[in-house]
């Protein structure tokens, strides 16, 4: 059984379509990387199949259930979001906001557990936010920050977890950091990772296979060094990409003329 | 608040130790007996027990209802007001004083509360009808659907006011201001248990509280049912308040800064919070009443001005406080 089947959904909003037709099957235990250019569809489409966004047309089955069928608390057991723009509460330490994702494990009335207290301190560790456990979450850099965010979605304690831009204001040692921790999560607990990425070269060091979108469709899905190498990568960018191999680790940049490069050659 | 509540026993024109005035009230409660003659009785036991009583009621509900308020919109200005409880309180009451009772006379009718009541209720349901059905900003929707209404109720207060007589609108006035000198006992058991249900709803909801403070999606992703949550929280806030607004009148300040003052002393989390607000809200306005009485030898300052002297000050404080840079 796949982790996420994704079943011809449409999202159009206001008359805008988002998402056309994306039809998608995600395996267990891989990372799957939306890539695409702004305003490709890639939010939408982490959202719906986060259920926190109804689709217009078709469905989503995670582990075989229609996520926005279920009730809040059962697709939140089931599925897991890390947003682009998390909002931190001001005055909350780093432990109290992990634990809000035990939320959907226990009844409103009910407070956590030993064992939901015993897990935080776990993945905290996992994390690396032992140290900081205590500190107001308002107070933390960035990467410190997305990395709480990150604990708050392991606690959470589902199979499939959805990122919408894990990396956003990063710098690239912490880009890297952050990425190692997911890659760890996938190879050692068999976690399903959807998420999305505007890096190609990190998405695809990183990610197993890799989806491109555009224009609210699918253009392209495979492994990520085959669509890091497709020429429809270049035309779905606009821009000409090209791979370029260093120690073995795919790189894609851009092929891009200097300007004097390109005034001096049209007044020849 | 137990110090607070004993101490407001004794104040007043008619000296009584304080001893003799806890013992009185446990005397009534059928622990021990009481050492006061019968005039010292009626004053403790029936004018100012029950004012101590339903100061602590009152206190408690409105800060609670203020804590939910500002937990359920993420907004620290909230208040139990904010959806037109007050506006619809007042235009209640001001229907039962200048077109129902005796416009020639300058008494606050004894039907005053369950208009009040109705009103305040009427202008929550109203807000909720236009800006809590569905959408994807209930929250924003809400505060301006409140705001609204607010105006809307204020404006025909407003009119019934100025075509009334001056007696009726001085009635008006004191009403508005707030005032516990009236309270009975029949009065405090009249809002107990809605105080006890829509307290113990709101309490409850601190969890869920906690939860919505990451935004209403991250929220529903969490498994939080928010729009199941805000409407209870807001149900109970709302009534309870309505039921003390209603009997008391419109006593602000208590719902914004005792939140604030509990949050400075335990953190962020409403699991804490709401149930500290309890006895701060008593506490804050026993202390408040007991100025109102006394600070004047002879006349009584309405209630709703010293809540408003002594919160207007403390709530600048406490935004100074919150802006220090923490270290």
């Amino acid at each position: 059984m796949s982790a996420i089947d994704i079943h011809s959904v449409g999202v159009t909003i206001d008359g805008a379509v988002l998402l056309s037709d994306v039809t998608l099957s995600l395996e267990v235990g891989r990372w799957y990387t939306v890539i695409g250019p702004n305003g490709a569809g890639k939010t939408t489409l982490v959202e719906t199949v986060a259920g926190v966004r109804s689709p217009s047309t078709g469905s989503v089955l995670i582990e075989g259930h229609d996520v926005h069928a279920l009730k809040e608390r059962d697709r939140a057991r089931l599925v897991a979001l890390v947003p682009q723009h998390p909002v931190i509460p001001a005055g909350m330490d780093v432990w109290d906001y992990v634990i809000l994702g035990r939320t959907p494990h226990h009844g409103l009335l009910r407070g956590g557990s030993a064992s939901d207290d015993a897990l935080v301190d776990d993945v905290l560790a996992r994390v690396g936010l032992t140290r900081l456990a205590h500190r107001d979450v308002t107070t933390l850099s960035g990467g410190e920050r997305q990395r709480a965010v990150w604990a708050r979605a392991l606690v959470q304690s589902t199979r499939v977890v959805v990122l919408d831009e894990p990396t956003t204001g990063m710098d690239v040692r912490h880009q890297t950091e952050m990425l190692e921790l997911l890659r760890r999560e996938v190879d050692e607990c068999g976690l399903t990772v959807l998420a999305t990425l505007h890096d190609l070269t990190l998405a695809g060091q990183f990610a197993d296979d890799l989806i491109l979108l555009e224009g609210g469709r699918v253009r392209e899905t495979g492994l990520a060094r085959d669509v890091v190498r497709s020429p429809a990568l270049s035309a779905a960018y606009g821009t000409e990409l090209r791979v370029v191999d260093v120690d073995g680790a795919d790189v894609v940049v851009p092929v891009v003329t200097r300007v004097s490069e390109r005034v001096v050659t049209s007044s020849a | 608040m137990i110090v607070a509540a004993g101490a407001a026993l004794v104040i007043g024109v008619s000296s009584v130790s304080g001893t003799a005035a806890i013992g009185d009230v446990l005397s009534h409660l059928g622990i021990g007996h009481t050492s006061l003659n019968d005039v010292q009785d009626a004053i403790v036991w029936d004018l100012r027990a029950p004012r101590v009583a339903m100061a602590l009621v009152v206190g408690a509900m409105l800060a609670v209802a203020g804590g939910s308020y500002q937990g359920v919109f993420r907004n620290p200005l909230a208040d139990p007001y904010l959806l037109g409880i007050a506006a619809g309180a007042g235009l209640g009451a001001t229907i039962a004083i200048t077109r129902i009772g005796n416009p020639a006379s300058s008494g606050i009718p004894t039907f005053t509360p369950w208009l009040a009541f109705g009103g305040a209720m009427a202008a929550v349901a109203l807000t909720w009808s236009i800006g809590g059905r569905g959408g994807r900003n209930t929250a924003a929707t809400l505060v301006l659907a409140g705001v609204a209404v607010s105006s809307l109720l204020t404006s025909v207060q407003t009119y019934l006011q100025q075509s009334s007589s001056s007696s009726s609108i001085e009635s008006v006035y004191l009403w508005l201001l707030g005032s516990l000198s009236g309270a009975s006992w029949a009065q405090v058991w009249l809002i107990i248990p809605y105080v006890v249900m829509c307290t113990l709803v709101c309490i409850a909801s601190g969890r869920a509280l906690d939860v919505l403070s990451v935004g209403d999606m991250e929220s529903r992703a969490l498994g939080l049912p928010v729009s199941r949550v805000r409407f209870l929280v807001i149900v109970a806030s709302s009534f309870g308040t309505a039921a003390v607004v209603s009997v008391v009148g419109l006593v602000g300040f208590v719902g914004l800064i005792v939140p604030h003052v509990v949050r400075l002393t335990v953190g962020t989390s409403y699991r804490r919070i709401l149930p500290l607000c309890v006895t701060f809200g008593a506490t804050f306005l026993v202390l408040a009443d007991s100025v109102a009485r006394s600070a004047l030898s002879g006349a009584e300052i309405p209630l709703g001005v010293v809540t408003a002297l002594i919160g207007a000050p403390v709530f600048v404080i406490i935004l100074n406080i919150s802006r220090r840079p923490t270290t």
